[in-house]
């Protein structure tokens, strides 16, 4: 992946290492002849003992984190090129960490005061890391003028405070439908459900298909019935009425009008809409690229409207970009935002879009005709209007962990809506207190 | 070489031989685990969080009396407890049936052994997550084998706590059989074939040589296997993880270290997750010791 | 020594080979649902089919795998930390494992269990601590550190693994060797080592697993694409919702190649004439 010239000593190390076996082995003819091994081990340790330092203090290589999806690695992997090209001297190292690996490899490298020089995800991870104190603001690193410059979306504060720079916003779910089964996508709940009945018939073959075991898949419901996770002070509000309908609803489109499949998680979902199995699917941007390729026409828009309450289902909608690693040496800070601002270039943020029909975050890109004559992108924004700002905030977490095992258990059978609502605030007031402790 | 060829065993007195042969791994282990572990008991005692990352300090034993003062700890433990006992108890059986099987004399034998080896083989995570698919409800076919073989009714594996318990258990079965097989046959090649020869002239059926010539031999080289194998199931996070999704349904799939696991990284709560690694700890040391002892494992079998 | 078969143990033999043939199945069945996968056009880990061979199936995924990814050179730098922790290994446990054996001195048994007590801490919890240790050696993104942990993991497996195989080994054979003039390191090299074969056998496998197939510890510690092991050139065809199973599945396959014939190159020795069979008695 970053296949510049460079020779460094870890390059070295392995010709080291390689020589070293091929040493080794040519004095272990036979598994039981090994006695002259532990002194040749020792030999050979001495010998590669390196010395790595950090790559943070290191003045010649950047590290980013990211947790891009194989094809979009493609278009940042032509950036970074380009951006070495331009830049000699210079070495940009993008790695991708899956999102709960991110999290966990950055708190730990922080405690020792390393890890990556920028990190790249969505913007709930700003919440913990604020808190954690393992990024650092951005307010003064970037003049205000620069800043006017993006949709305020893009700008993700917590605390009053810039923590990151979005070059995507939106990363929202909404209904994603089969051209080839469906020519007009329903507009109310009432007419998904006619049309879902349509195309649910055995063997296999559903109206609607979503990955319902996970609770962010739940909120578009649970809005559509007026309810949300926690109020501003941050305090979950999950015991609601409206917790109860929407939990109810989707119980009922399971059994009573069965238009979705008995237990359904991600990869079922996936490959039933892949397979043109699935009429519909609740789905987010991520996945454009993956039907593309399975060779299904499909189109998109809003999650229908729910009359009996009045609302649109409001999906999460969340910003994703680039923050800056608060152990980062103050002499470096300059580089690295440079190349920050390079990656929030309209040039780069419009490949994305062509690409990948994401909604960039420049405000000079929106009238690009990339933009405006894509009717992902429009739809998208169009479901995006209705959207609602992930909180940027750590107890997130909390609430999702509380929400999971009730919300699964009323999936399950096990536990009836009142209750699993009871337990969910329960749980979340308790392990928020655990994670502030 | 020079070295090795000065080095006088005979000069040396046995123990000094002993400590000599012993010392290069005696390094390596204690230079990699003596730090670790004292730092984790350190933070067992602090208040390290998500509000106190950077800046924590000394609480005393208060993270200890978060661990046993919620119910959660007991529920999870019995877990444990059943999730390591089954585990290990096929591991070994399965294992050393095999291993018997196969060290007759039998045709394709050596072609059977490599392919039992393959589940050792193979990345974890990519047979877990077939695994996972192969419980899949409707598509799975394990249901649907059951439904076209045993005619029975589907099981909803992944969506009710019990079943997806006993499909991480299955999964993990087959992942750690090849191991103690293994072992088992490395262990069989100590036993001389005389013992059962004289076996059969003394008119002893199979059973009987089983219990009297190929247990007792077969016994050096399995214990530290079974010891170390009931230490290491006890431990293992993958694949709880990833069959069941990080503890799905409603958590009711966790063992103590996927709660550890999920307490340190996701709740952030790094002083609670050591002091309950330290408690693990305390758990296996005094397991393992009871165990030895009434095994003698660290004595000479001769 | 030659028996005529009676009817009985005909049976028998069939029962085992019927046996066998289950558990062949059952071992075989989700590798093929991998290899199936790997041949699966459009990433789909699931399918509502169980065809083996799925419709519009192809070797692209290999294809693609060893032109347009780095998986040459992380399969290289697999087997270069997968043999050196493996001839280390061996080399420690079975002079460590001998001494526990064959002498008694001060502190053995506790070393002993010392040594089994490093596997009793959650190996998550020890991820952190190791890893700002390794960061204060300047040993992150080196192979030097990951093969000490890698070693140190799979060393008191085989120490304990050796000492209860030389166990099985009478005394009687080294004093023989000893009153034939042979040293005691002598005595152990000649005579003791050759016989303990299938433990060595054993050791060597593990070592060369533990180091082989680790991801966790890998992850944490090298952090450079060109510096990766198998395992974690791997993950990066995950993602989060849009992982590249075809590729991922035709990795791990053949991930598992080197360490099957390893295997088979092994079992020589594993299954050998040349053991305690042939010497006791």
């Amino acid at each position: 992946m970053n296949s510049n010239g460079n020779r460094r000593p870890e390059a070295g190390d392995r010709n080291i290492a390689l020589t070293a076996v091929l040493i080794l082995f040519s004095c272990f003819r036979t598994p039981m002849s090994g006695l002259r091994v532990p002194f040749s081990v020792l030999l050979f340790s001495v010998l590669i003992s390196s010395c790595a330092k950090s790559t943070l203090e290191d003045p010649h290589q950047i590290v980013i984190w990211h947790q891009m999806r194989p094809d979009e690695r493609v278009v940042l992997d032509w950036a970074l090129q380009k951006y070495m090209k331009e830049n000699p001297g210079i070495k940009v190292t993008a790695l991708y960490k899956e999102t709960e690996e991110l999290r966990s490899g950055f708190q730990i490298a922080a405690i020792g005061g390393a890890g990556p020089d920028i990190v790249y995800g969505p913007s709930d991870q700003v919440g913990p890391f604020q808190v954690m104190q393992i990024i650092m603001p951005l307010d003064t690193l970037f003049s205000k003028e620069y800043l006017s410059k993006f949709n305020p979306k893009a700008l993700v504060y917590s605390h009053g405070h810039l923590y990151q720079i979005a070059d995507k916003i939106g990363n929202h779910l909404m209904l994603i439908y089969n051209k080839a089964i469906i020519h007009n996508p329903p507009k109310t709940m009432d007419e998904l459900i006619a049309i879902g009945k349509k195309f649910t018939h055995a063997p296999n073959n559903y109206g609607l298909v979503w990955n319902y075991t996970e609770p962010y898949f739940f909120i578009p419901f649970l809005t559509g019935y007026g309810g949300w996770v926690m109020d501003s002070l941050g305090n979950p509000t999950l015991d609601t009425p409206a917790m109860v309908k929407a939990l109810k609803f989707m119980k009922a489109l399971r059994d009573k009008y069965k238009i979705i499949p008995k237990s359904c998680d991600y990869e079922t979902a996936d490959a039933l809409f892949k397979e043109g199995k699935a009429a519909m699917i609740i789905n987010g941007p991520w996945s454009f690229g993956d039907y593309k390729k399975a060779g299904i026409d499909f189109g998109v828009t809003r999650i229908p409207f729910i009359k009996q309450t009045g609302l649109w289902p409001e999906p999460m909608v969340s910003p994703i970009g680039y923050s800056i690693n608060a152990s980062l040496p103050a002499w470096k800070i300059p580089e690295v935002v440079k190349l920050i601002r390079f990656l929030l270039s309209a040039e780069v943020e419009l490949k994305f879009t062509k690409r990948f029909d994401t909604i960039p975050t420049r405000i000079e890109v929106y009238d690009d005709p990339a933009v405006q004559d894509n009717a992902i992108v429009k739809e998208s924004e169009y479901q995006m209007e209705v959207g609602r700002q992930m909180p940027i905030v750590a107890e997130l977490r909390a609430i999702w962990d509380a929400m999971r095992p009730s919300y699964q258990a009323v999936l399950g059978g096990t536990e009836s809506p009142e209750s699993a609502a009871r337990d969910m605030q329960k749980s979340a007031i308790e392990k928020i207190k655990e994670m502030n402790e | 070489m020079a070295l090795l060829r000065s080095f006088d065993s005979e000069r040396l007195s046995p123990s000094t031989f002993a400590y000599i042969l012993m010392i290069p791994a005696a390094i390596v282990m204690f230079g990699v685990v003596i730090y670790p572990f004292l730092y984790n008991v350190v933070l067992s005692f602090s208040n390290m969080s998500l509000r106190h990352f950077k800046d924590w300090h000394i609480i005393g034993f208060k993270q200890y009396e978060r661990v046993f003062s919620g119910k959660i700890f007991y529920t999870v433990f019995f877990k444990t407890i059943i999730w390591t006992v089954v585990n290990v108890f096929f591991h070994v059986t399965i294992g050393v049936g095999l291993a018997m099987i196969l060290n007759r004399k039998l045709f394709g034998k050596a072609a059977i052994r490599t392919l039992l080896i393959l589940p050792w083989a193979i990345p974890q995570v990519i047979v877990a997550l077939t695994w996972r698919s192969m419980f899949n409800y409707e598509y799975g076919a394990i249901n649907l084998f059951i439904a076209q073989y045993l005619h029975m009714a589907p099981v909803e594996w992944l969506g009710k706590p019990l079943e997806a318990f006993s499909a991480c258990i299955i999964t993990n079965v087959w992942l750690g059989f090849p191991f103690m097989m293994t072992i088992a046959l490395g262990g069989l090649q100590s036993i001389p074939q005389e013992l059962y020869e004289a076996a059969d002239i003394d008119g002893a059926t199979g059973w009987q040589k089983f219990w009297t010539v190929t247990v007792p031999l077969l016994r050096p080289v399995m214990i530290p296997a079974i010891t170390l194998g009931i230490i290491w199931t006890f431990n293992n996070v993958n694949i709880i993880w990833l069959v069941s999704n990080g503890g799905e349904p409603s958590d009711q799939t966790h063992i103590l270290v996927s709660y550890v696991y999920k307490a340190a990284f996701n709740l952030y709560r790094y002083g609670y997750a050591a002091a309950l690694s330290m408690v693990i700890f305390a758990i296996l040391l005094a397991f393992s010791l009871f165990f030895l002892k009434r095994t003698k494992a660290s004595e000479a079998a001769y | 020594m030659k028996k005529k078969r009676t009817i009985p143990q005909k049976i028998v033999a069939y029962v085992l080979y019927f046996l066998l043939l289950g558990f062949t199945i059952a071992v075989l069945y989700p590798i093929v649902n991998v290899f199936s996968i790997s041949m699966r056009p459009s990433d789909r880990l699931l399918s509502t089919s169980l065809r083996i061979i799925p419709e519009g199936a192809s070797f692209n995924a290999y294809k693609v795998l060893f032109t347009e990814t780095p998986f040459l050179l992380w399969f290289l730098n697999s087997v270069i930390i997968a043999a050196v922790v493996m001839i280390t290994g061996v080399a420690l446990a079975s002079t460590a494992g001998y001494a526990f054996s064959r002498f008694n001195f001060y502190g053995k048994k506790s070393a002993m269990v010392s040594l089994l007590v490093t596997q009793m801490f959650p190996p998550t919890m020890l991820l952190l601590p190791m890893y700002i240790m390794l960061l204060k050696l300047h040993l992150i993104n080196s192979y030097l550190g990951i093969i000490v942990i890698y070693t140190s993991t799979a060393l008191p497996f085989c120490v304990w693994q050796m000492k209860g195989y030389y166990d099985t080994i009478p005394f009687s054979l080294e004093e023989a060797a000893r009153i034939d003039g042979s040293t005691r390191w002598g005595a152990f090299r000649k005579v003791v080592l050759p016989l303990a074969a299938p433990a060595l056998v054993i050791t060597a496998l593990f070592s060369f697993m533990t180091a082989w197939a680790e991801y966790v510890v890998a992850a944490q510690v090298l952090q450079d694409t060109s510096l990766f092991t198998l395992p974690l050139g791997l993950k990066q065809f995950e993602a989060s919702m849009s992982t590249q199973w075809g590729l991922y599945a035709a990795g791990s396959l053949i991930v598992s190649i080197p360490a099957v014939a390893l295997f088979l190159f092994l079992s020589r020795w594993l299954i050998s004439g040349l053991t305690l069979g042939g010497v006791k008695g």
